[in-house]
């Protein structure tokens, strides 16, 4: 770097981008109480750089970033403290002057990517409204100054022309002209380097001057490599920018794809759409509100992974909020840690990881489950010594080599119709594993690789297309009337949902009761002591029991969800995504209630996730599924050290955080 | 599409045969003889009478009857009233009144409903909403003939600003009373509507986007929040016009409009079977095919609905 962009850098660099500070939110209920949100909090973004905050839900933390944007919801208001952006106070602001700054200054990445495109819009149409507010000129790249001194400081940008984009129709002219100038200058290898011109000369987003110095790069003198990039990169229009902006954002085939409209993306494809309109109009800050929490884990490290290079090379600063604390610390430099509407702890992410200070920082890293390593031991054993730690492990082993399979599933294959497609789509092919007594087996994979349709083939709640299911030797497809009804007694659903599990219009005394009294086990009183000792058993109070699933959290109906499988006692509980709906520490604290109750009563557990850090703590077996196929089968120890399949390696390595280097204070 | 259009055509025979059926037998079933009802208080020779019978194929069983006006339905022959008059000609005369009718109620419903249902949407909890409220549930709970006669003494009789009844030939003037009258639930129930949908649309996630995005608030409000309410206000609109067809009965009768309603409430009176079978018919098709229409629009408005 010339001295000259040094400085540039430095003094960018001494000034906040973004200072938050005493920050206070309050919102105000329908009887007029008011409710604070978020309570002097203060945190600071540089140009250029990715803080993370992190907390809970409930922390306050979407809500802070919410203030910064002037957009809180409903009633909420900021009622003290100051947002500076570029040292101008936003508090206060009109939301005229506020029009102004959003877009341009500030962009957002929202948390669902579901909601957060409007399905009457074309994806196109929803880019375009991003350049139009703002008056975008789109013939030409606007960079801060910050960005253009980080992207290369070699290249001395003579006019604004030179940031001029590639057009569609110039685009092949271009390619041609390229060639020859390569040929002309006699390079070695042109086909290679034409292949990757192909690539990165992206319509839309590739400026003049990149052209060029790719070219002076590839071998072509100065004047001649100018000469073609003036000749024939003249600007796009809002069509060639928009597809640039999606292609730039990982989207393949952008310019079909941008006459789409939202149903017809993926959730993945939608969020690099979001990640497009949010740097559409090339803000100094991005938020980005827990962008990719609502994705598979291999899809969320190839968008962050992406919009991590992408704001690299922009020169965008980002706010960036989660509830996951490994993901924190493996993107951002700086973490701010909230809890309960405070900043708690804030400070460069490795010293926050490994010397957390406050104890809600302790907690969260404890219990973050990406950050662990172990298997979680049972409470029994945690009261006793590392000596009979150690023989849990070698006790572990041998209950799995010895004990029978209650569960068996043979050659299991699921076929379903697809309309309009005559040939059949093969949800689950020829799947075979077995679950041994008192043990965990946990199936993981994305979404859509058929790991659900297999828990309800077990569950017989769905027939395969082939192969069987057997429950303790006999074929659950025989099971008829008084058999099925043992069946469903003996195996016990807990589904990923807690909202939408339990009937709001039941108390939860009656969600529990209910299957005691479908069974008929009991009279009246012993259905309610046995429904007292089931909440005690999920360590709830007694009071609960007269309450309605809106007034309880999302822990504790998962909670309930799984007193009502514990209501029969079965042998088996079969976990759909059972804590993948919940935060951290209560998934954690799921986790352990699910393992104390395998220790004391000897179940076995079916446990279905896409998230590979929780199988760690609950698993003795993994089956790692993947379009429908069995990939990889074997102990949770030797799929974590030694996975087989390149498949299982992308899960593992998606795992965020979890090349972290961890060592607690405590 | 067109697949899917030559299907739901398809679907309509069914529809159209089973109504129609419906509608002969309850009408057969009517107690009472017509051809005695024709002849009033005087005495009916038994030859007249058999002759009539034969005529208007009265005396043949119910269900060849029935046969016999769907064959000549096919070619548009309806038969003769009992006055002689072609039942087709009647309908003629009677039906451009209705649409008339139906019109200026649709255009009041649509522009006063939508108008009103976003004003309340978008300013939720302030005192005109309060108002737009209440007037709609007034006039929502209040039958059409309260409303109609109450506007008829006002507005008619004691300030004398428009015309009390309609008459044999109306005019734009003539209809302004009964077509507001006729598309008053409606708009109540498009006010509501549209209020809704407004109000639950604005806190959409991708309303916030767009504002993340720097967009006026008065091109976010019409982009997303109001083109997203109106899918289902429009379908409602569209499956509306049959209803208001339907609903003329009323209003026609209380303004004595010569529509296709006043027609039908004749014809049930004097027991006409092929009259009355004739009009609903008619009737069922508008229904049939303004329900297709609304469907096929649906699908233009909501890129998500794709028939197949």
């Amino acid at each position: 770097m010339s001295n000259e962009t040094n400085k540039q850098v430095q003094q960018a660099a001494q000034e906040p981008l973004l200072e938050v500070k005493d920050l206070s939110v309050q919102f105000t209920t329908d009887k007029g109480h008011p409710i604070t949100a978020v309570s002097d909090s203060s945190f600071t973004v540089y140009p250029g750089q990715w803080v993370a905050i992190v907390g809970e839900s409930g922390s306050g933390k979407s809500t802070s970033a919410m203030a910064v944007l002037g957009l809180l919801p409903g009633t909420g208001k900021v009622v003290g403290g100051s947002i500076k952006l570029h040292g101008e106070e936003l508090v206060g602001k009109s939301s005229k002057d506020y029009e102004k700054i959003r877009g341009v200054q500030m962009g957002l990445v929202p948390q669902d990517p579901m909601s957060n495109l409007n399905p009457v819009w074309r994806i196109g149409t929803q880019v375009k409204e991003a350049l139009k507010a703002n008056n975008m000129d789109v013939s030409r790249e606007k960079r801060s100054s910050l960005s253009k001194a980080l992207s290369d400081a070699e290249v001395k940008l003579k006019t604004r022309d030179d940031e001029l984009f590639i057009g569609s129709q110039e685009r092949p002219e271009l390619l041609a002209a390229a060639k020859a100038a390569l040929q002309k200058a006699g390079v070695a290898s042109v086909d290679e380097k034409m292949a990757t011109f192909e690539e990165t000369w992206v319509t839309g987003s590739q400026t003049r001057w990149l052209v060029a110095q790719d070219l002076i790069k590839a071998g072509v003198p100065d004047d001649d490599a100018w000469a073609v990039a003036k000749a024939h990169v003249t600007g796009s229009n809002m069509d060639d920018r928009i597809a640039g902006l999606l292609a730039e954002a990982g989207l393949p085939d952008a310019a079909t794809r941008a006459r789409q409209y939202p149903h017809e993306f993926s959730g993945g494809m939608r969020q690099r759409a979001l990640i497009a309109i949010g740097l559409a109009s090339r803000p100094d800050l991005l938020i980005a509100d827990e962008p990719t929490s609502a994705l598979d884990v291999t899809v969320q490290k190839k968008i962050l992974d992406h919009l991590h290079t992408l704001t690299d090379s922009l020169g965008t600063a980002v706010l960036f909020i989660t509830h996951d604390l490994g993901l924190a610390a493996e993107r951002a430099q700086h973490l701010v840690v909230m809890y309960q509407g405070r900043v708690v702890e804030s400070g460069p992410s490795l010293e926050v990881l490994q010397h957390p200070q406050h104890p809600y920082t302790k907690r969260l890293v404890n219990a973050a489950p990406s950050l662990a390593s172990q298997r979680i031991i049972s409470a029994k054993e945690r009261g006793v010594d590392a000596e009979s730690l150690m023989e849990h492990h070698t006790k572990g082993e041998e209950t799995l080599e010895h004990s029978e399979h209650i569960i068996t599933v043979d050659h299991l294959t699921k076929e379903f119709k697809l309309p309009r497609k005559r040939e059949m789509f093969k949800a689950v092919d020829d799947v075979s594993f077995s679950v041994k007594r008192g043990t965990t087996l946990a199936i993981v994979g994305e979404s859509g690789s058929g790991k659900s349709t297999v828990a309800n083939m077990v569950l017989h709640l769905l027939d395969p297309t082939s192969g069987k299911v057997t429950f303790e030797g006999r074929d659950i497809s025989t099971f008829k009337s008084k058999d099925l009804l043992a069946f469903r007694r003996r195996v016990q659903p807990v589904f990923q949902n807690p909202y939408g599990s339990l009937d709001p219009m039941y108390s939860i005394y009656r969600s529990i009761e209910e299957p005691l009294r479908i069974h008929g086990i009991g009279d009246r009183k012993s259905r309610v002591k046995r429904v007292r000792e089931l909440l005690d058993m999920v360590e709830l109070p007694e009071s609960v029991m007269g309450r309605y699933p809106n007034e309880l959290s999302g822990g504790q109906r998962q909670r309930i969800a799984i007193a009502r499988a514990m209501a029969l006692n079965p042998d088996v509980i079969i976990a759909d995504e059972a804590v993948s709906a919940l935060d951290v520490l209560v998934q954690d604290e799921v986790l352990r209630l699910l393992n104390d109750l395998q220790a004391e009563s000897g179940l076995s557990y079916l446990f279905i996730t896409h998230d590979l850090a929780v199988v760690r703590q609950i698993a003795d077996e993994v089956v790692v599924m993947q379009h429908g196929r069995l990939v990889e089968h074997a102990t949770t120890d030797e799929v974590f050290d030694h996975p087989k399949r390149q498949y299982t390696k992308d899960l593992l390595d998606a795992i965020p955080g979890g090349k972290l280097q961890l060592g607690l204070d405590s | 599409m067109g697949k899917y259009l030559l299907r739901r055509i398809l679907q309509m025979i069914p529809v159209v045969i089973g109504t129609t059926l419906l509608i002969y037998a309850l009408v057969f079933a009517l107690p009472g003889d017509p051809v005695a009802a024709m002849f009033g208080d005087k005495p009916v020779n038994a030859a007249v009478a058999a002759q009539i019978r034969s005529e208007y194929n009265l005396d043949k069983p119910f269900i060849i009857q029935y046969l016999i006006f769907l064959k000549n339905a096919l070619t548009l022959d309806f038969g003769n009233t009992f006055a002689g008059q072609p039942v087709i000609a009647v309908i003629g005369r009677a039906f451009p009144v209705t649409i008339k009718l139906a019109i200026m109620a649709f255009v009041f419903e649509a522009v006063f409903g939508v108008v009103f249902g976003i004003i309340s949407g978008l300013k939720k909890g302030k005192w005109y909403d309060s108002v737009i409220l209440i007037v709609s549930l007034l006039l929502i709970s209040v039958p059409t003939f309260v409303t109609g006669f109450v506007l008829q003494y006002f507005l008619g009789v004691k300030w004398g600003l428009l015309p009390v009844t309609a008459g044999s030939n109306p005019g734009f003037i003539d209809l302004l009373m009964p077509a507001s009258v006729l598309g008053s639930v409606s708009m109540a129930y498009i006010i509501r509507l549209t209020r809704t949908e407004v109000s639950s649309n604005i806190s959409e996630d991708y309303v916030r986007t767009a504002r993340a995005k720097g967009m006026s608030n008065k091109s976010v409000t019409l982009r997303h929040v109001l083109r997203n309410s109106m899918i289902p206000v429009v379908t409602y609109l569209g499956a509306d016009i049959g209803a208001l067809m339907g609903g003329a009965m009323i209003t026609e009768r209380i303004f004595n409009i010569n529509g296709i309603g006043n027609t039908l409430y004749q014809g049930i009176i004097r027991g006409e079977g092929t009259l009355v079978v004739s009009i609903v018919t008619i009737l069922v098709l508008v229904f049939v095919v303004c329900n297709l229409v609304v469907d096929m629009f649906y699908a233009v408005l909501d890129p998500r609905i794709r028939y197949v």
